[in-house]
């Protein structure tokens, strides 16, 4: 499986599974099944270097939630990395969430990543890219015709 | 007039990928539009060699799966169920024309 | 022609569309190239409401809150003859289906549709649909607000939305301005309800859970109130605890109202509000000033003082008693005085509900730039909506729909029927649905027996699934399949009107297709027998219960 990484060296710690990385909460990197609380990581974010968030198919949403509790919620900024079914049409959505690196087979997707973040020049809603919405603008522009 | 209804005799079929068409596939192992051309398989057997014949050539066509068909005296061929006469023929009705202002 | 009365597009918004078709677009080439999977495939085209039915793909195009100018209408005539067959089918959730696109066409269909600023995204696939709304909405005498403002605002959050384009199943919302709900919000994954507290603030009843399908359930109260501004963090909240929670061992148990009824809406109340607590402060609060300059451009259009009460016009009603039944039935009240609001019958006797083709479609289109301002609404009843007609001219405008074909004075009655497309097109039906509504209708064309029966709402689904929301109907008609034998259970009781939303009650066991049209009968016969002055069909019913139907019903067929 090839590592794609949009920030920099991906993390090359051993992420231990969720029930095991709970027995030696001071290890930082942590692999998460989609069910698997975040919330239990608030108080480790600071420590923690890799989180690994899986999806079991690529239609299976589940782990964009978890992705963007841990970045926005709990203030994560170590590496946020996408296991499983990850495809180039769905990058954008996961870089929007939060996620930085990804595990990925499919032809193609190291060029795909390259151009996720340019697909969409606008986004309508604020996440976890910092990417300022649509509604921001607007407003920005309206108070810009103003003075 | 006298139908094969043993439920044994089937074709492949599929829709064309690029436009959606029903296509069923034909001996020469070409997807064609009429339902007259398919290739028809005879017992189980010879329907899983179909299906597979059928998914080796589906570069082109979405999911092909197999159709129950009955035959005539006359070897013509028509699905059992009406789903599949419909995916055949067509809509059971007439649909509006383009530059109709009242349906006909 | 005249300038559009409701939300128009900005670069933003523009360039958002346009960057939507040109990926869809390189998705399409990739799929034909080989280097996609139909797995792989499906949802990024469903996402852009590209279908595969039994003979061809079928495009759902998006009318966002049911409005639309009549330049877009146009469009939607001449992509219809460009890219389709010539016509479209209106549908329940305010979309146009059009049932014979190439997929090599729809980049450049989708591209066609963008130069009018109009989209398919999300109108499939399981994301957040196309958000519905009253289609009286910004021209009905009882409005509160005009929920067109909020659908906007929920169209734009919900559109592309990274965190919930992949949610356990579609999610479908719903808004209505008015006490008297026009957008059935009691059977949407959210239903939204505006109105006005002891205060005099306006705000949402935030309505969960409810939904028809096959496990039908009217939908519970969340939040009795929500003030307006935190709508978006409201919702975030909700989607997210769905889409964390919501089932996804089984397709047919994805829905939200499975995870409210599993955990019941007093824990879905409490999972929601503590994860609002997180994002209440957030980045999606509405400013008032956000909030102002959408519902700036729903103002209502400056409508000319015209006469309230027009000589010709009652000279007509006693000439002609067509037109008479017409205005009854199909002209209801406008906010304004002088004005009325006119629905375009897209059911004609005999003819497949919701259909119209490209010179329909141009025709209305003409008398709306003629007559209304240049608007259009579609309804969730699949018909057509001209919201800002003068009273003087309704004489004109009837003459004019008459000459398309949609002037049947049938609203509300019982050939306005709801269908879905059934076993002719939908690759997930057991039996056909317009065939049987054709026959319905032809049956009961009479209009003055229409009229003396009343409103009586018939709801016609193909399969379980229930687009043509048999369960909802006064009297409800699913198609089964019985060993390749295409069989119609009735129910009665049925009815989407708030604050009386019902589920109807299978009356018995499912008659041949040949029998529905005298089932139809013998139930319509049994209510003429037994109703009391002005009672309606389904009030008759909830009075006498389903023994009288059923008796007669099963002494005829």
């Amino acid at each position: 499986m090839k590592l794609f990484s949009d920030a920099g060296l991906p993390a090359t710690y051993v992420a231990l599974p969720f029930a095991d990385w709970r027995t030696r909460s001071d290890w930082p990197a942590v692999a998460l099944a989609n069910t698997d609380p975040v919330e239990e990581l608030a108080a480790h974010v600071d420590r923690l270097r890799l989180v690994v968030l899986h999806f079991p198919k690529f239609s299976d949403g589940r782990a964009y939630s978890q992705a963007r509790l841990l970045r926005g919620r709990l203030g994560y900024r170590g590496e946020l990395r996408a296991t499983g079914g990850v495809l180039q049409d769905q990058v954008a959505f996961m870089l929007r969430c939060g996620f930085d690196s990804f595990e990925s087979d499919q032809a193609g997707f190291g060029e795909a990543l390259a151009r996720a973040r340019t697909v969409f020049s606008v986004v309508y809603q604020p996440a976890e890219d910092g990417r300022a919405p649509v509604s921001l603008l607007r407003h920005e522009r309206r108070n810009a015709a103003l003075t | 007039m006298a139908k094969n209804l043993s439920g044994d005799l089937q074709v492949a079929s599929a829709n064309r990928l690029a436009d959606g068409v029903v296509v069923w596939l034909d001996d020469a192992g070409e997807w064609t539009t009429r339902l007259e051309r398919a290739a028809i398989s005879r017992d189980r057997r010879s329907g899983e060699i179909l299906l597979r014949r059928a998914e080796a050539e589906a570069f082109a066509v979405i999911d092909p799966f197999l159709v129950a068909v009955a035959e005539d005296d006359d070897g013509m061929i028509e699905p059992l169920s009406l789903r599949e006469r419909i995916r055949a023929s067509g809509l059971t009705f007439d649909a509006i024309a383009a530059d109709a202002v009242r349906y006909a | 022609m005249p300038d559009a009365h409701f939300y128009r597009y900005d670069d933003y918004d523009r360039t958002l569309v346009g960057e939507r078709v040109e990926q869809f677009r390189d998705q399409v080439r990739r799929r034909l190239a080989g280097e996609l999977t139909e797995e792989q495939f499906k949802p990024l085209r469903l996402h852009n409401g590209l279908y595969l039915q039994l003979h061809a793909y079928m495009l759902r195009i998006a009318i966002p809150y049911g409005t639309l100018s009549s330049r877009q209408l146009r469009k939607l005539a001449d992509i219809s003859r460009k890219y389709d067959r010539g016509y479209g089918h209106f549908t329940t959730r305010q979309n146009l289906q059009l049932n014979w696109i190439r997929l090599e066409d729809a980049p450049d269909a989708l591209a066609a549709l963008a130069e009018v600023d109009m989209h398919a995204l999300q109108t499939s696939g399981n994301c957040i649909r196309n958000v519905t709304a009253d289609h009286f909405a910004g021209a009905a005498a009882d409005e509160i607000e005009d929920p067109r403002i909020w659908a906007e605002i929920v169209r734009q959050w919900s559109t592309l939305h990274p965190e919930f384009t992949y949610l356990p199943r579609k999610f479908k919302i719903a808004i209505t301005g008015s006490p008297n709900d026009r957008a059935a919000v009691r059977v949407h994954d959210i239903g939204l309800r505006l109105w006005r507290n002891d205060e005099g603030e306006v705000g949402f009843e935030v309505i969960v859970g409810g939904g028809l399908g096959r496990t039908p359930m009217i939908g519970k109260t969340l939040r009795a109130f929500l003030p307006r501004n935190e709508l978006l963090a409201y919702l975030e909240a909700t989607l997210r605890v769905y889409n964390r929670y919501g089932r996804r061992d089984n397709l047919y148990k994805a829905r939200i109202k499975i995870l409210v009824h599993e955990v019941g809406v007093e824990r879905m109340r409490a999972d929601v509000e503590a994860e609002y607590a997180g994002t209440r402060d957030g980045l999606l609060g509405l400013s008032s000033e956000t909030i102002e300059a959408i519902a700036h451009q729903f103002a209502p259009p400056d409508l000319p003082s015209r006469p309230a009460v027009v000589g010709a016009v009652e000279a007509l009603k006693l000439g002609d008693r067509d037109f008479a039944l017409w205005l009854k039935s199909n002209v209801a009240s406008h906010r304004a005085s002088g004005y009325a609001i006119v629905t375009a019958s897209l059911k004609p006797a005999g003819a497949p509900p919701g259909d119209a083709s490209a010179v329909q479609m141009e025709g209305v289109a003409d008398i709306a730039d003629t007559y209304s301002q240049g608007e259009l609404r579609v309804s969730h009843e699949q018909n057509l909506i001209l919201p800002h007609v003068a009273v003087e001219d309704l004489p004109a405008v009837y003459a004019a729909l008459g000459r398309l074909g949609f002037a049947e004075a049938n609203v509300g009655k019982i050939t306005d029927i709801i269908a879905c497309p059934g076993l002719d097109y939908c690759a997930l039906a057991n039996a056909r649905s317009i065939p049987v509504a054709q026959r319905i209708s032809s049956h009961f064309a009479s209009l003055a027996r229409q009229h003396d029966i009343g409103d009586l709402k018939i709801k016609i689904s193909g399969c379980i699934n229930a687009c043509g929301h048999h369960h909802v109907g006064h009297i409800g008609i699913l198609g089964v399949d019985r060993n390749g034998v295409e069989l119609y259970q009735i129910s009665l009781g049925g009815d989407v009107d708030f604050g009386r939303t019902a589920l109807g009650t299978i009356i018995g066991p499912a008659v041949t297709a040949d029998k529905v049209v005298e089932a139809v009968d013998a139930v319509v016969a049994t209510y003429l027998d037994v109703r009391n002055d002005g009672e309606r069909f389904v009030d008759t019913y909830r009075r006498i219960g389903a023994q009288p139907f059923k008796e007669r019903l099963y002494e005829t067929v």
